[in-house]
């Protein structure tokens, strides 16, 4: 039964409905689809079949030895949960200072958080790309990892300024009441109902750390040993003929953990925070 | 209201005594303790992103070269690289329609697509929406280094589906290649950029649409109202914070449309063709070694990006209490 409309609907509404998620679901899945059979077909890029015509792991061997995959995935998974570590943590400490506390200068630093969301990615690249090379951390992990952070940290505060602010003030007084110092209370109130918050963050700053490429592309440059997924995938482009059931083999297990985390903060963010700790 | 007031700290341990030392001991913990929190998180900022935006301002006004990034010395040549940018014919007739030009229709296609596909779930039953719900996820999730590649291996001129398909249908004699033509390659980035892109529209609106009263719409429907005039009249007022965000979201990610555009084949500066502000500004200065220009470029795209930001945080300040 609809949900915006009283009446039963037609039997032309019907078909049109049909028709349309037939559609979407072709122009959403298509792309994924025509990725796994590529990467499944030992004959793709010879001819074109909508089945893998010559179903084969081997694109997926090739990638994960010769193609060197085995080392940028390697190096993503160290730089994406470098980032998340310490992105979380310093969001957390910043989300409770704007959310609890009310002191001057609050707004701004808001405002600030904000802002630098919108700032284009192009116009940090020429400055963060001088400034990590006086610091010789070019074509290091870590250099990629301080910038990952930076990015993923507004992002981070704002989200769970709202996640900090749906916590009860009066879960916090009654521990105060207990007895609890303020260090007490954040651990054993404030820590465990932020904790979904935390985890919904943490899986965005992964994500933006295994995606990201401008800067991977810029700041390693030609240390190989050092490439992340995202830019890994040049590698297959041949200067003859490009290596599509390779590409599409690597770009396979570069998109399936974001599938996987995608899933699992969609439920997470459904879930009630606190549902139940305050009464009335 | 209650839940925004401020929390007093309680007294340290050992301090309970109500004395008058223990009270401003604990209000000097209690001031100074926002700050402490912040103080990690806000020296990341302002090194990493606050000091970096002055830089590039700072160097658009040099003539900054790979000899200036060695030698750190300084050119200073005041706005010839701003007078460059704005007088190059590449500007106005290459880059600006195609960063203004793609962002509109992008923003279009993917806010009226996502729209669509709210209301379509909207009125599925809780099978069908699960399942279309998750496949517009996983469009979501497929992260736009990977999505490009895909999309670029569908146009593929020599062995890809879509060349494939049309000369089996007899449309074409002979493959195209998508890629040179400066409509056809940005019809490639328009498709990739929606199918990224409309999700988030569609799970926003339909979050937004599901808050809608159903008496409302109920009513309108007994009054004779029809379907359209039920979504411009009721639905669209109803959300028009929620359409607002998006759409401004919307438009700050189609300004900035990087990887989409520099991966596709002669996406990366051969093709002048198909230069945006974000590839320009990367192409001059990683390319040419012209850092300074590039940071002119990279500044103009700041500049208007920032002006729709003031509209957003406009907007975020009307709908919630910071």
């Amino acid at each position: 039964m609809s949900m915006l409309s009283v009446r039963r609907p037609t039997r032309a509404v019907q078909v049109g409905k049909g028709v349309a998620v037939v559609l979407l679901l072709f122009f959403t899945l298509f792309p994924a689809y025509w990725m796994l059979v590529s990467a499944l077909d030992a004959r793709a890029g010879l001819g074109t079949s909508f089945l893998p015509a010559e179903p084969t792991l081997d694109h997926f061997r090739f990638v994960l030895t010769e193609g060197g995959f085995d080392v940028f995935l390697r190096n993503s998974a160290v730089v994406a949960l470098a980032t998340v570590l310490v992105s979380a943590l310093l969001a957390l400490l910043a989300a409770v200072a704007v959310a609890r506390f009310r002191f001057r200068g609050r707004l701004q630093i808001l405002l600030m958080v904000l802002v630098v969301q919108m700032v284009p990615l192009e116009a940090l690249v020429i400055p963060l790309f001088v400034q990590v090379r006086d610091l010789q951390l070019l074509e290091t992990l870590l250099g990629l990892v301080v910038v990952y952070v930076a990015l993923a940290l507004p992002f981070g505060i704002w989200m769970l300024r709202g996640f900090v602010a749906a916590v009860p003030v009066e879960l916090e007084e009654a521990a105060y009441i207990d007895g609890a110092s303020w260090g007490r209370m954040f651990r054993s109130v404030l820590f465990p109902l932020v904790a979904p918050g935390l985890v919904a963050t943490s899986i965005f700053s992964f994500i933006t750390a295994w995606n990201e490429f401008l800067f991977a592309m810029t700041l390693l440059g030609g240390a190989t040993d050092s490439y992340t997924v995202a830019i890994g995938l040049r590698s297959f482009f041949g200067q003859f003929s490009n290596q599509w059931g390779a590409i599409m083999a690597a770009s396979t297990l570069i998109t399936v953990p974001v599938m996987v985390f995608f899933i699992l903060v969609q439920r997470r963010l459904a879930s009630g925070l606190t549902a139940g700790a305050v009464k009335g | 209201m209650s839940s925004t007031l401020p929390v007093t700290a309680p007294a340290e341990r050992g301090t309970t005594s109500a004395g008058a030392g223990g009270r401003r001991g604990r209000s000097w913990v209690a001031r100074t303790r926002p700050w402490l929190l912040l103080a990690p998180g806000l020296v990341v900022l302002v090194v990493l992103m606050l000091w970096p935006l002055v830089r590039v301002f700072l160097f658009s006004l040099q003539d900054y070269g790979l000899p200036q990034i060695v030698s750190g010395e300084q050119e200073w040549n005041g706005v010839d690289n701003y007078v460059e940018v704005l007088t190059s014919a590449q500007l106005w007739a290459v880059v600006l329609p195609n960063t203004i030009g793609f962002a509109a229709l992008a923003v279009t296609a993917t806010v009226a697509l996502g729209t669509a596909v709210a209301v379509l779930l909207a009125s599925l039953g809780t099978l069908w929406r699960t399942v279309v719900s998750s496949a517009i996820m996983a469009a979501w999730a497929m992260p736009a280094v990977t999505g490009t590649y895909v999309w670029i291996w569908i146009f593929d001129a020599d062995r890809g589906v879509f060349n494939h398909v049309l000369q089996t249908l007899g449309l074409q004699d002979q493959p195209v290649n998508w890629f040179t033509d400066r409509w056809s390659f940005y019809a490639i980035v328009l498709l990739n950029v929606v199918h990224h892109g409309f999700p988030f529209v569609a799970v926003t609106v339909l979050a937004g649409l599901l808050g809608v009263p159903k008496e409302l719409l109920e009513a309108a429907e007994i009054d004779g109202a029809g379907a359209w005039r039920r979504f411009f009249s009721i639905i669209v007022p109803q959300l028009r914070q929620v359409f607002a965000v998006v759409i401004i979201m919307s438009t700050i990610w189609d300004f900035k449309v990087f990887a989409q555009v520099y991966l596709m084949p002669g996406g990366a500066g051969t093709n002048r063709e198909v230069l945006n502000l974000g590839v320009w500004s990367y192409v001059e200065s990683f390319g040419q070694n012209r850092y300074g220009f590039g940071s002119a470029i990279a500044v103009l795209l700041t500049v208007m990006l920032l002006a729709i930001t003031v509209v957003y945080v406009r907007t975020i300040l009307k709908e919630d209490e910071l």
